[in-house]
C-alpha cells in the first residue's frame, strides 16, 4: 500500500506532465509549496474533481489575459468573455482527462467531474491541504497548478 | 457533407468543432450539451453524425450514446473526448461509437473521424 504522500507525489508529476502535453508551449515549473485551509483567487480559476482509486481535486487558476494567450497559442483565436471562460473549463478538463490516461497506464482508475469555473475575487475553503506549483509559460505567462487530495 | 449534432458540456468546444466542420463542408444542425439533450436533440433533429464528448453533467457521453443507440442503432456517432485511457475507449466503443478522438486534437483529425464515420 502506498502512502498519500507518495500517491500525492505521483499524481503531481502526472498533473504537471500533462499541462505540459496539453498547452503546447515551453513550461517552467517552480518548486511546489504545501498550504493548509484555504485557496485564494483574483482572477480566474477552474476546479475538476477526480474520484475512482483516488479522492481528491484540481484547481488551476491565474489572470485572464495568461489564460486568454493559451487559447491563442491552441487555438489560433483571441478569446473573451464567456467564451474565455468557458475556454478554460475546457483547458481544465483536457489536462484532468490527460491526468487519468496518463495514471491508467500506472494502473490507476480515475474518473474525472464536469469543471466548475470560478470567476473573480474569492476564497475557497474545506481544505486539508494542498500544493501549489506556479508554471511559466513562455509569452503567455505563470498559472498557479494546484492539487488537493483527500484522506 | 454530412448533417451534424455536436454535443459537448463547454461552449468553447461546441464553437472549435462546429468551425472545423463548417470547413470541412459540413452542417451543423444542432448542438446539444449534455446526455440527456443530446439523446432529445438526436430523436428531433435526426443528424448523419454525432460527435459525443464523454464528461458532461446531468448525463455523461457515454450512457447518451447507449441511449441513441437503443432509439436507433444505425446512429453514427465518435466519441470527442479528453480522457483517452483504453478502458474509456473500449466502453465507448461497446456502447456503439465508431471511433474516438482525444482532445486536444488537430483539425484535420476530427474532418478524418467524421469521414470514417460516414463510411462505416
Ligand atoms: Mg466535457
Amino acid at each position: 500500500m502506498e502512502t498519500l504522500e507518495a500517491v500525492t507525489d505521483i499524481i503531481l508529476e502526472t498533473l504537471l506532465t500533462s499541462v505540459r502535453q496539453v498547452i503546447p508551449v515551453p513550461a517552467a515549473a517552480q518548486i511546489p509549496e504545501v498550504f493548509q485551509n484555504s485557496v485564494a483567487q483574483s482572477d480566474i480559476g477552474v476546479l475538476v474533481g477526480f474520484t475512482g482509486d483516488l479522492y481528491g481535486r484540481i484547481v488551476i487558476q491565474g489572470p485572464s489575459e495568461v489564460f486568454g494567450k493559451i487559447g491563442e497559442t491552441m487555438f489560433g483565436m483571441p478569446l473573451e468573455g464567456e467564451m474565455l471562460h468557458s475556454f478554460v473549463g475546457e483547458l481544465a478538463n483536457m489536462v484532468a482527462g490527460n491526468t487519468s490516461t496518463l495514471m491508467s497506464s500506472k494502473g490507476q482508475t480515475i474518473d474525472i467531474t464536469p469543471p466548475t469555473v470560478m470567476v473573480g475575487h474569492l476564497q475557497l475553503y474545506g481544505i486539508e491541504q494542498g500544493i501549489s506549483v506556479t508554471v511559466h509559460l513562455e509569452n503567455a505567462g505563470e498559472i498557479n497548478i494546484i492539487l488537493l487530495t483527500q484522506h | 457533407m454530412a448533417k451534424v449534432l455536436i454535443v459537448d458540456d463547454a461552449a468553447f468546444m461546441r464553437m472549435m468543432l462546429k468551425n472545423i466542420l463548417m470547413k470541412g463542408g459540413h452542417e451543423v444542425i444542432g448542438e446539444a450539451e449534455n446526455g440527456l439533450d443530446a439523446i432529445e436533440k438526436y430523436k428531433n433533429l435526426q443528424p448523419e453524425v454525432v460527435t459525443m464528448d464523454i464528461t458532461m453533467p446531468v448525463m455523461e457521453g457515454i450512457e447518451a450514446v447507449r441511449h441513441i443507440k437503443e432509439f436507433d442503432p444505425n446512429a453514427k456517432i465518435l466519441m470527442c473526448s479528453a480522457m483517452g485511457q483504453q478502458l474509456m475507449i473500449i466502453q465507448a466503443i461497446e456502447a456503439g461509437a465508431i471511433d474516438f478522438i482525444v482532445k486536444p486534437f488537430q483539425e484535420e483529425r476530427v474532418l478524418e473521424s467524421v469521414r470514417k464515420v460516414l463510411s462505416n
